[in-house]
């Protein structure tokens, strides 16, 4: 997270409400940092691939994601994941034929290890002229 | 409708709920929290009159917080929604100063009164150390909005 102000953190137990929950609050925070429709397309489509595959890793019974708006720019920071966690969470992403969408997405992409945990940080940014 | 009921009630750790957001307690944020709320009415099938009167009560709750809970300095908003059987349980928190009155205005306002109307019952948690805590429930099962009853 890079900002002043505190992140937004939603927390849900895995489950069928990760989904539509994530996928609401990541659009809605990708569009108050002013991404164009295609980035924040691509926002949703990362928020989808981390609801469907995050609770096969989560180091608990939640799913946790940390967001933060910038200027063009959405961070998320998901987790605390198992060990190993945030990488297999990465390639679990991959769409045959298509190859890993988290990683072609991101503008950047890191595994963070806290104690026995991990965080996958994904940034997604625009910085074209409009 | 039930009336407001202030009492001390006994709930489990709200990390242990179905879902729970924690935003800065700003104006913005609310729409965050409207949006996550039609997410959830969508995702267990709550009819269109709960997901009205739920998104309104919740609004009046978290404007509350956003104006009245923390004078001058920043702080948090804290929903968590929890899918409990027949109902929809609903809470509202922050850290601040706690429910008083307004400074700005005179008598109670509107936004509990309101929420006691809206939610099929409405607690106010007095057990948290600080700040405020409000609990609304919702029956699912509910066809008609109660806004029309207003």
């Amino acid at each position: 997270m890079n900002g002043a102000e505190e992140p937004t953190r939603v927390s849900i137990v895995a489950g069928p409400l990760v989904g539509p929950v994530l996928r609401r609050v990541v659009g809605m925070l990708a569009a108050r940092a002013d991404l164009p429709l295609d980035r924040l397309d691509d926002a949703v489509l990362v928020a989808d691939l981390v609801a469907a595959r995050a609770p096969a890793h989560v180091a608990q019974a939640t799913v946790d994601v940390a967001l933060q708006s910038g200027d063009r720019s959405i961070d998320l920071r998901v987790g605390p994941l198992r060990r190993g966690g945030g990488r297999a969470l990465v390639v679990d992403a991959a769409v045959p034929g298509v190859g890993n969408v988290i990683e072609q997405l991101a503008d950047q992409l890191d595994i963070v290890s806290e104690g026995n945990h991990e965080f996958l940080h994904v940034r997604l940014s625009y910085d074209g002229a409009d | 409708m039930t009336p407001i009921a202030h009492t001390r009630v006994g709930r489990p750790a709200t990390q242990e709920s179905d879902i729970r957001l924690t935003l800065p307690a700003r104006p913005e944020n609310i729409a965050v929290v409207r949006h996550m709320l039609g997410a959830v009415g969508q995702a267990i099938e709550l009819s269109p009159a709960v997901v009205d009167d739920l998104r309104l009560a919740v609004t009046e709750a978290c404007t509350n917080v956003v104006r009245h809970a923390y004078p001058g300095r920043s702080g948090t908003l804290d929903v968590v929604v929890r899918p409990e059987g027949e109902r929809l349980e609903v809470t509202v928190a922050d850290s601040g100063r706690g429910m008083g009155p307004s400074p700005d205005r005179r008598g109670p306002g509107l936004g509990l009164p309101l929420i006691a109307a809206l939610a099929d019952s409405f607690d106010i948690d007095e057990s948290v150390p600080s700040g405020s805590r409000l609990v609304m429930s919702f029956m699912r099962t509910r066809r008609d909005p109660a806004m029309r009853a207003l």
